[in-house]
């Protein structure tokens, strides 16, 4: 059983308390407009060719097998449908202008290189956070993984975007010790606008973990044209929840851009940024309905 | 207490001009006559008696100066006559008997920047816990009672002499400034009186006694005093005194904290004045107390970097209190350096301190501990450039800049072991030369500068009448530095791989690119920079490479003999050589630009750190520190998002922890973001308050040579 693992990022401070490691899984069964992850959306893996890194020195053609890489009059020309994504000219690409996104790992083979930073995540009261794409579209992968960091007295964290489903929460819930759990929308129409589909499933597997009594972290991506509108309906529903820890108000950046254009994704993202006011505004309503909102 | 006026300009900025009261002395070229007059004495043999008899000339007859809005006072005209007097010496033994051997070292340190060598003088850290107790009037009863019924040699009766001179100056001095003051501050002058002619009796008068002795020393007697020791554990039992008795309020202390602060900032004292707070005391108890906090809150709330302070960190430091510094540093305030109690002291037992007094040591200058008030640590004096020992394997000898023969040829070289032998005996070579100059001139202690000062309050040195720089301190010792450790390593690997084991290039090959600066060879350079196995980054080859280097390095220098009685200590730190030195080094193997930056400290090659900050302190602590008493230091880069916000502190405290509890020796840190750096460099007027940590001390942004600013730039990039 191995997952398909986009980044491994070291010294994470924002996906949890302390200094933690944070997972990102492939594959994700949302489309949020504004993703800023969008090397997370398939689950298989990709490269990202950074065209204005390239030198055109011909060191990936060299390497490659699948005669993905060519150079045409002087030019680098990158070959998607052709790549099998074995990531040879990323080794030796001097520029760093290849870059691939997705290598499979057992949780046997990724335990050691989580395990090596155990003292920085027990003196800043950190650990380990699997997020994605949607980690929860493998919970045999991430059951396995937090049983063995639990086993190993590692504070564990799980981002989702809560549309999976409820077997894969029962799955995990024992082994997480807080769920990071992004909530966008109330109104089930500015949901679907914004990320595809529907939050009915997304909204009853928030209420299931509290039930549970599940310690959550709710993380609101405020976007404005998208969601800004529901800063209260998301503080009304939260204030019935009993085990919501903390809020926060994560506001909308566009800097994943050039990440779609490295790998021939279409660029959704929304063009109009939050102010700061908005997102105080947006804070002082949630702590309003007796949430305790951080940064 | 008076308030301390943030506004206050001329409080603030009082060493920019100073106004001399006209009828208060004598003029400067009468106290140039008496100088002139004085040197007909000087035989060679009595420099301890004339120097002191030149400083009382001074603090007795000199113009002094006062600020009325002070609290502390401290100003008398010195002329410079003891740097003049400390200049002709020196000249005499430089420029006359020691003339070619000091050439050859300043060839070395300016030229070809291989290694530096010279006598230290000033890396002293004065027994302040016994000034405090006694007081300029018990040290002196204090050597009385010691020569009572002696029979002294006539060398221990001009030292003893000495001291009691220097001594009593500082009280006339006293006396003086306690007269000038009177019509406009009571209080102040009262304690200027007590401290005349007693041990200080409050905290108020214990600053005093510490500023007017240390301006004394520093600035008259021209001795670099690097640190006041641990100023927590000195002034803590006044404080409580005064507070149970109801003498002083914790408010009045507050302030006083701020104009004894403001007097070193304002003096600005090069490099900044250190002190130390915090750590294990002999019988390794935590000490500290609420005065360690208020030095903190007081500092947080001032825009300045000196004094600068270093924070002893034991397993008992209380987390709140490490927490509070790091705060400040988040907020732009760096001048701190976290050092390691655990890790010092069993380093300084490596090098025959004994564990009660390695307990009690208290950093002097940058990181370098030294037992507090009995040991005398020459620790600025030598230093190897690491990466010349490349230079001068890959090139037979010579400095390749220079094209001049440097130092001997090397052996055949067949395989990597073979080339690291050849590296190694280079800087074998480096280290010796190094040393036999500073032994040669540390025999001339005597005659370049006693110091009756620093002895009057040493323990061992009043006790067998002999000074502190010849051997009169309980621990005499000398310290060597290496520098540029990443760079060092990051060669052997990369021509281990390239070289040797992948058979890419070979070793005269190599040589001739790099003599050519990397010239029409990017594509080879851009493999090597890309290649993995580089310092700080958890790689295997790299780290075995760093064990077995320091192990090496610990082996050449630690307990070596000095030539005052003492032992050699190696540290691992770079001062500002990886600029200076970096500019005269070669091209070098790991990929490195003529001319450019080399490692700084123990931090990896720039950018080279490339699997992040928790790989880096792996690595770094992959070596035993404590092989490396004399210190050394990781500086940290981190941006602003790494540390904001409450998670921000507890990530921040999680990397100084855990260093700490991997074996780190000393670490300190900045935090900021490369666009705002660029903002500053581009239009400095803005930005005059940026201060950022250098080395082991710091300074303000703008005031920064373009190279040193674009490395802080490139470092910041890194981390966003």
């Amino acid at each position: 059983m191995k997952a398909n693992i986009f980044e491994i990022k070291h010294f994470a401070v924002h996906d949890g308390d302390g200094i933690r490691t944070t997972l990102f899984i492939k594959g994700c069964p949302l489309k949020c407009a504004w993703c800023h992850n969008p090397e997370g959306l398939s689950v298989k893996s990709e490269l990202a060719f950074l065209s204005h890194k390239c030198i055109n020195c011909g060191e990936c053609v060299n390497v490659c097998n699948f005669n993905a890489h060519s150079i045409l009059d002087g030019k680098h020309v990158y070959s998607r449908k052709t790549c099998m994504t074995c990531g040879d000219c990323v080794d030796v690409c001097p520029e760093d202008a290849l870059k691939l996104y997705g290598i499979t790992y057992s949780a046997d083979e990724l335990l050691p290189l989580l395990l090596k930073d155990k003292d920085f995540y027990k003196n800043s009261n950190g650990g380990v956070t699997i997020s994605g794409g949607e980690c929860l579209t493998q919970p045999d992968f991430c059951e396995k993984l937090l049983k063995s960091l639990k086993e190993n007295d590692i504070h564990t964290a799980v981002d989702t975007c809560g549309f999976v489903n409820k077997n894969a929460l029962d799955k995990v819930i024992p082994y997480t010790d807080v769920f990071l759990y992004d909530v966008k929308a109330i109104d089930n129409d500015v949901h679907i606008k914004c990320t595809g589909q529907s939050n009915k499933i997304i909204l009853e597997n928030l209420l299931y973990l509290d039930s549970k009594n599940c310690k959550i972290e709710i993380r609101y991506p405020y976007v404005p044209n998208y969601n800004d509108t529901e800063v209260d309906k998301i503080g009304e529903f939260l204030s019935k929840l009993k085990n919501v820890t903390k809020v926060k108000v994560l506001p909308y950046h566009n800097l994943a851009g050039s990440k779609y254009t490295s790998l021939d994704l279409k660029n959704t993202l929304p063009f109009v940024l939050p102010n700061d006011e908005q997102i105080l505004h947006a804070k002082k309503v949630l702590s309003s309905y007796g949430l305790n909102v951080v940064d | 207490m008076q308030k301390f006026d943030f506004n206050n300009k001329s409080l603030i900025n009082q060493y920019d001009n100073i106004t001399y009261i006209e009828d208060s002395g004598v003029s400067f070229e009468e106290m140039t006559k008496f100088y002139s007059d004085l040197m007909q004495s000087d035989n060679g043999d009595n420099h301890d008696l004339i120097k002191a008899n030149l400083f009382d000339y001074i603090l007795t007859n000199a113009k002094i100066a006062i600020d009325k809005e002070d609290i502390f006072q401290e100003k008398v005209f010195d002329g410079d006559l003891i740097g003049l007097q400390r200049k002709k010496w020196l000249s005499d033994i430089k420029d006359g008997v020691l003339k070619n051997e000091t050439l050859e070292c300043l060839n070395a340190y300016n030229k070809y920047g291989s290694y530096r060598a010279e006598e230290d003088l000033g890396h002293t850290s004065p027994n302040t816990k016994a000034l405090l107790k006694l007081g300029f009037k018990g040290l002196i009863n204090r050597i009385n009672d010691t020569i009572a019924n002696k029979k002294l040699t006539i060398k221990q009766e001009k030292f003893y002499n000495s001291c009691k001179i220097v001594l009593n100056a500082c009280k006339k001095l006293a006396n003086r400034l306690s007269d000038a003051i009177l019509p406009f501050n009571k209080e102040n002058a009262i304690a200027l009186k007590n401290i005349a002619n007693s041990a200080p009796n409050n905290i108020y008068e214990a600053m005093q006694l510490i500023v007017l002795y240390f301006f004394a020393h520093e600035y008259v007697y021209k001795t670099r005093v690097r640190t006041l020791g641990r100023l927590d554990v000195l002034l803590y039992p006044f404080y409580k005194n005064d507070i149970e008795n109801g003498i002083y309020t914790k408010a009045d202390v507050i302030e006083m904290l701020k104009y004894f602060f403001n007097k070193f900032s304002s003096a600005k004292v090069p490099f900044g004045l250190p002190f130390a707070i915090g750590g294990l005391d002999e019988n390794k108890n935590e000490v500290t107390n609420e005065i360690s906090y208020l030095i903190v809150d007081v500092y947080k709330q001032m825009n300045i970097y000196s004094p600068k302070i270093h924070i002893r960190v034991s397993p008992k430091t209380p987390v709140d209190f490490i927490k509070r510094v790091l705060s400040c540093i988040i907020n732009g305030k760096s001048s701190f350096v976290f050092i390691n109690d655990t890790v010092t002291v069993n380093a300084l037992k490596k090098v025959g301190i004994c564990e009660k007094d390695a307990l009690d040591y208290t950093p002097i200058g940058c990181y370098e501990p030294a037992v507090w008030g009995k040991e005398i640590g020459c620790t600025g004096g030598a230093g190897v450039n690491l990466v010349k020992a490349v230079e001068y394997v890959l090139s037979g000898g010579y400095d390749v800049l220079t094209g001049d023969f440097c130092t001997f040829k090397p052996a055949v070289i067949n395989t990597y072991e073979d080339f690291y032998n050849e590296v190694k005996k280079q800087i074998k070579f480096l280290t010796d030369k190094c040393i036999d100059y500073v032994n040669t001139i540390e025999r001339y202690y005597s005659y370049l500068g006693p110091d009756s000062m620093l002895s009057a309050q040493y323990d061992d040195s009043v006790k067998n009448g002999i000074d502190v720089l010849e051997g009169g301190a309980t621990y005499n010792n000398t310290s060597l530095n290496f520098y540029s450790l990443a760079s060092l390593v990051d060669c052997l690997s990369v021509v281990k791989e390239f070289v040797f084991d992948k058979k890419i290039i070979t070793l005269t090959d190599l040589f001739t690119i790099l003599k050519n600066n990397w010239k029409n060879n990017l594509n080879l350079r851009s493999k090597i920079l890309k290649y993995n196995a580089k310092y700080g980054n958890e790689n295997a080859v790299a780290d075995k490479i760093t064990i077995d280097v320091t192990r090496y390095l610990a082996s050449i220098v630690n307990n070596r003999k000095n030539s005052r009685g003492g032992v050699y200590k190696a540290s691992l730190f770079t001062i500002d050589t990886c600029f200076y030195f970096g500019k005269r080094t070669f091209a070098t193997p790991d990929g490195r630009l003529q001319g450019e930056t080399l490692s700084k400290n123990l931090c990896a090659s720039l950018t080279m750190d490339k699997n992040g900050i928790l790989s880096l302190i792996n690595s770094v602590t992959i070596f035993d520190h404590s092989d490396f008493p004399n210190g050394s230091v990781l500086d940290v880069v981190l941006h602003p998002s790494n540390v904001s916000g409450n998670d921000g502190l507890n990530a921040f405290y999680g990397i100084v922890k855990t260093y700490f509890d991997k074996g780190g020796f000393s670490i300190h840190g900045n935090v900021f973001n490369a666009d705002e750096l660029k903002k500053a460099q581009q239009n400095p007027e803005k930005y005059t308050n940026l201060q950022v940590r250098v080395c082991g001390w710091n300074a303000y942004f703008v005031n920064l040579t373009k190279q040193e600013q674009d490395a802080f730039i490139t470092q910041a990039n890194h981390v966003s």
